[in-house]
């Protein structure tokens, strides 16, 4: 059995962020904070080429790592996730993280950083499952439902795959297969010195 | 389209023309990518802008715009000087094709590369690329049709895909990727002031056919209009109503218009926008019907406007038809929110207050599906008869016993069906017709050939030759009683044809002889109803290219169009160009849709694209001294103004300006915001690009041409 | 340099106990979804992670007694099917359709957040006109009653054709079939919608 990860195949990525927006339209994102977003290399030029970025859920997570309060855990399967009770939004994550994924709340006074959030893979977060606190916080908990990750079940391509990362692998090498090219997953080699 | 989203996945080539499919119609490319990475299918993209999906292309293709016809004759006449064209189909199924390869010779590669910039060497290559991986699948959208000659443009994408044999092929076909969620809907019920439902027309013939399904005198709708000839004229169109009420153009009726229902209706999508305000003011009763004010709303300043709030279509219930002609139903989320009316609940409100609710509800009890049956009823034209709700809901519940590849249901309670029904769907055990006009399959099992409508032989008036317009022989559908071509079918019950038939005897009959109710004809090159019976070019009302005017002039005045005189000659001026350098063209951004109405009103899709813009390439910027992210002002000929961000990007090259169309409630660099009722202006507000984008109308359709305007810009 | 010395000070970290300290972790590791429904989908979820997880009836429902409705996204063409999950008549989450044979649960971000035509707080929610140039909310009546009386008074003083109607291709066929039928039976021809442009 693999753990979970996420993989954006660049070859079939739009730029639609059809991710970025099923994430905060179903976890109730507050405008400001993005747990995804699309980012577009060589925009409008031969080339061009645009993939979907969230935390990725490291195997050593350096954010784990550097958090002051250790509010931040690892999950049997891989997944990242923290508590928000505990958070100082201290920045410290943000420093860390190779993929930009911690998010603060804006809009406040210098200073008053509020907890971080980014993307749980859809598995909530040390709430009460289901539980109205969880989905304030941390947003659905639809691993918990057996269900999917909301940016990669409703991307418009399926150039994001979420999910066990035996099965991501396989689905990614058939694609490669089938195209022929070589497998350069963006991202993997950071994210997942270890299988 | 003739073919489905899903069966591109079997195209081994695939043209893309005045489309952007990956931000206009982003799900689709999970099957386009598909074709491309299994199929190795090389993907064509013709189209001013380097766009997002010429990102993904094999081959883009930067042309001028407005010259997409010339592009694709000469592709027509490069495939015919190799050779490459589908001799056997063009022999068995083509009609006028002498005539017409008559004519494309002119459009040598050299000559494209003229007219459009395409290089010809480029034109060669694309030639053999279609030529050699077939099917070839070509999609067009706005970008092929807002054009002067947009007419004709849409009949050279179906000749190069006639010469390829390309049609009634899995994989190929002529793919026209519809813009809303349900303009082909809207379009089948005819929702258009030249037809009645089902592109029945405005004859005498149509009038009593209709009459018949509404079960109403003929005599008491002639009653309703002023005097019969108005039964029988074309109204006015949505790209030129505001004319019947300013009085600046001459209009062929007898009252202005005083009056404007606009119900689910963006209006910030009209060309020349800056009048079509004036006309909403000078309205002496103006209705929005919307779920979010629109730019009317905010523009409109007098004591003559109501808005209606009507709740979205996921508060009610009703079929909606895709791109790919499946239908599927809506079920009801929730009810109404608070203070909306659906739809039906307005309308009957309405008609039963203007007193004729007793004869326009006379079949319709249920609503909405007695206004389904009442369509199955009607639209034999298109074979909208076999779609009755049950079977739609039934299609929607087991949505997921559909295959991936053919859509058709593998067991299960739709066994044998393909999903939606596609019309035509003659029968209720009919499956639907996935792929038009493809001669493999049964007519009972989706079968089709190409329709008799246009007589059985034709003279033409440029060759003087005569032609049969039946199929030859040994084209047929499996199965059927006569093999090769037949007429249409009639007088099965006397008097009455496939098309008029309320008991649809004759569609029965015909399937149950093998054989397609509209007959089995030839699709022709030619269509001598038209001003230009075969595409050829012609430059843009406001060309940046005048010295090609002469060569390639546009057509005479037209004194009435849609009740309207129309200029195409009178309005090209060759000096134009001079004081207006840039060519301006309009699409789509992914996050907005249409008026942007609904999208501006999402906070998250403001979030992600919060501003107006032009892009600008980086040349011209720097040329004339203005900075990435500075404003700009954006001028058209007709003096419409738009004080947008530039943007600098190398999407588009340095002789043409691209705005997106989905922004309002700034007008002429004022905000607008304020006049929105209280606390229901959009979240984002921005320049509409539509009063800048220019005069010019469509021969036939009077299609805007919004692709292919000129423009000055100038710092902010 | 930074990236190698958050590794190493990372040796110090103690992820597997972090782990076993929180007492929810195992219970949420359930999966359900095929690997079979993954791979159509894209997400890929598979049944093994079932063989470490705790029972079936660790999970509940996010939402009891929810029903899933289902729709067609308002957007485009392309006709991408919507599950939209209904508790006590309100719509509380749009979920992945996955099992629909064009989009398979696939969206762009309009798609994606078409739950939000419903929830939105721009939405109007009464009739409106103006007077004086100002906004004014009235009741549905009063905003029918004077419609109707205002269209009739132009129809008997100019004509019918006075009167042009801009329907829709964003509502359903029947309503545009009705608003096609609505022209024919006022008796005028000055009836159209967006597919002329």
């Amino acid at each position: 059995m693999g753990r979970m990860k996420f993989l954006c195949d660049v070859e079939r990525c739009i730029d639609c962020s059809g991710c970025v927006v099923a994430c905060k339209e179903g976890n109730h994102i507050p405008v400001g904070v993005n747990r995804r977003r699309v980012i577009t290399i060589g925009s409008g030029q031969p080339g061009e080429k645009s993939i979907s970025v969230s935390c990725m859920h490291c195997s050593d997570a350096p954010c784990i790592a550097v958090c002051p309060v250790d509010c931040i855990y690892q999950r049997e399967d891989g997944i990242v996730l923290h508590n928000k009770d505990t958070c100082i939004g201290c920045g410290y994550c943000f420093m860390a993280c190779p993929f930009g994924a911690p998010q603060f709340p804006t809009g406040q006074v210098f200073g008053a950083r509020g907890a971080m959030d980014k993307c749980t893979f859809c598995a909530g977060g040390p709430a009460e499952t289901f539980s109205a606190k969880e989905m304030k916080l941390y947003g659905q908990n639809r691993i918990a439902e057996g269900k999917v990750p909301l940016c990669a079940g409703m991307c418009a391509t399926k150039s994001l795959l979420a999910g066990d990362s035996d099965e991501v692998a396989d689905v990614y090498r058939e694609r490669n297969f089938k195209r022929g090219s070589g497998a350069n997953a963006w991202g993997w080699s950071k994210a997942y010195t270890k299988k | 389209m003739t073919n489905s989203l899903n069966d591109m996945r079997h195209a081994q080539s695939m043209i893309f023309i005045g489309s952007n499919a990956a931000e206009a119609h982003p799900v689709s490319m999970q099957h386009i990518l598909h074709a491309k990475e299994v199929n190795n299918a090389p993907i064509i993209v013709v189209d001013p802008r380097y766009t997002k999906l010429a990102a993904k292309a094999t081959e883009f293709v930067r042309i001028r715009p407005g010259t997409d016809c010339i592009f694709i004759m000469g592709l027509v006449n490069e495939i015919l000087q190799k050779g490459w064209e589908d001799k056997e189909f063009i022999r068995t199924r083509v009609a006028g094709f002498p005539e017409m390869a008559e004519v494309a010779t002119k459009y040598t590669p050299e000559e494209v590369e003229k007219v459009t910039g395409i290089p010809a060497a480029q034109t060669r290559e694309v030639a053999e690329i279609l030529a050699k991986n077939r099917p070839t699948s070509l999609t067009w959208c706005m970008g092929g049709t807002q054009h002067s000659i947009g007419s004709s443009i849409t009949r050279a994408f179906c000749i190069l895909q006639l010469v390829l044999g390309n049609m009634g092929k899995s994989g190929g076909g002529t793919n026209i990727f519809r813009g809303h969620d349900n303009v082909q809907g809207a379009t089948d019920m005819c929702v258009l002031s030249h037809t009645l439902p089902a592109y029945y027309g405005l004859s005498d013939g149509a009038w009593k056919h209709w009459c018949r399904v509404w079960d109403v005198d003929y005599d008491y709708i002639k009653g309703r209009f002023k005097e019969k000839k108005w039964m029988n004229a074309k109204g006015f169109t949505l790209s030129r109503w505001y004319e019947g009420v300013l009085g600046e153009e001459k209009i062929e009726q007898y009252t202005p218009i005083k009056a404007m229902i606009q119900w689910g209706c963006g209006s910030n999508s009209n060309s020349q926008y800056n009048r079509v305000v004036k006309a909403y003011n000078k309205l002496e009763l103006f209705v929005i019907v919307d779920p979010f004010p629109t730019m009317a709303a905010a523009t409109c300043t007098t004591d003559n406007v109501y808005i209606l709030p009507c709740s979205s279509q996921y508060e009610t219930s009703g079929s909606v038809t895709s791109t790919s002609r499946q239908i599927q139903w809506r079920y009801k989320i929730v009810e109404p929110i608070n203070g909306c009316r659906d739809d039906y609940t307005i309308m009957k409100d309405l008609v039963e207050r203007l007193g004729f609710a007793d004869e326009f509800y006379k079949n319709i009890k249920e609503v909405p599906e007695d206004i389904t049956r009442e369509i199955n009823k009607g639209s034999l034209t298109i074979g909208y008869n076999g779609q009755t709700p049950e079977r739609i809901k039934k299609h929607m519940d087991n949505w997921h016993t559909f295959d991936i590849e053919t859509l058709e249901a593998k067991g299960g309670p739709c066994n044998g069906d393909y999903y939606g029904m596609p019309w035509p769907c003659w029968t209720e055990e009919h499956p639907g017709t996935p792929i038009l006009y493809d001669v493999s399959k049964p007519v009972a099992k989706g079968g089709l050939p190409f329709r008799n409508r246009f007589g059985l032989e034709h003279k033409y008036s440029m060759s003087g030759r005569t032609e049969d317009m039946l199929a030859a022989k040994g084209v047929y559908n499996p199965g059927s009683e006569v093999k090769g071509g037949y007429p249409e079918f009639k007088d099965v019950v006397p008097g009455t044809n496939w098309k008029t038939d309320l008991s649809q005897k004759t569609i029965k009959e015909a399937i149950s002889r093998g054989m397609a109710p509209f007959g089995n004809a030839r699709a022709r090159c030619v269509v001598w109803t038209f001003p230009d019976q075969i595409p050829i070019h012609r430059e843009p009302l406001h060309t940046p290219r005048p010295d090609l005017i002469p060569e390639y002039p546009t057509y005479e005045d037209q004194p009435n169009q849609y009740r309207v005189f129309t200029k195409f000659k009178s309005e090209q001026n060759p000096d134009l160009a001079k004081d207006f350098p840039f060519v301006l063209t309009t699409g789509r951004m992914v996050e907005h849709m249409g008026a942007g109405a609904e999208t501006r009103s999402n906070k998250y899709l403001c979030e992600l694209q919060p501003d107006m813009y032009a892009e600008i390439n980086p040349v011209v910027g720097n040329n004339m001294g203005v900075r990435d992210g500075e404003m700009i002002w954006i001028e058209s000929p007709e003096g419409g103004k738009v004080k947008v961000k530039a943007l600098f990007t190398e999407r588009v090259d340095e002789k043409t300006i691209f705005m997106p169309f989905h922004f309002g409630g700034v007008l002429m660099g004022k905000s607008l915001a304020g006049e929105y009722p209280e606390g229901h202006a959009p979240y984002v507000v921005g320049e509409p690009a539509n009063v800048c984008t220019n005069y010019g109308y469509d021969i036939v359709t009077q299609i805007q041409a919004t692709k292919d305007g000129l423009c000055k810009i100038s710092r902010a | 340099m930074a990236q190698r010395k958050i590794r190493s000070s990372s040796s110090v970290g103690t992820k597997s106990s972090r782990v076993t300290l929180n007492p929810r972790v195992a219970r949420r590791s359930f999966l359900k979804l095929s690997a079979a429904t993954a791979a159509l989908t894209g997400a890929v979820m598979t049944t093994r992670m079932t063989a470490k997880a705790a029972t079936p009836a660790a999970v509940k429902k996010a939402y009891p007694d929810s029903t899933n409705v289902r729709s067609i996204c308002t957007h485009c063409a392309v006709g991408c099917g919507i599950n939209a999950e209904v508790q006590n008549g309100v719509w509380v989450r749009q979920d992945v359709a996955q099992d629909h044979p064009v989009s398979r649960g696939g969206y762009c971000c309009k798609g994606a957040s078409a739950i939000d035509m419903v929830t939105s707080e721009k939405r109007l929610k009464s009739p409106m006109k103006r007077v004086n140039g100002k906004w004014q909310k009235i009741s549905w009546d009063t905003a029918m009653s004077e419609i109707a009386a205002k269209m009739t008074a132009i129809r008997d003083k100019d004509g019918p054709d006075a009167l042009h109607l801009n329907g829709s291709a964003k509502v359903s066929t029947e309503m545009a079939y009705l608003q096609r039928k609505f022209a024919a039976f006022w008796g005028s021809n000055n009836v159209d919608h967006q597919a002329r442009i």
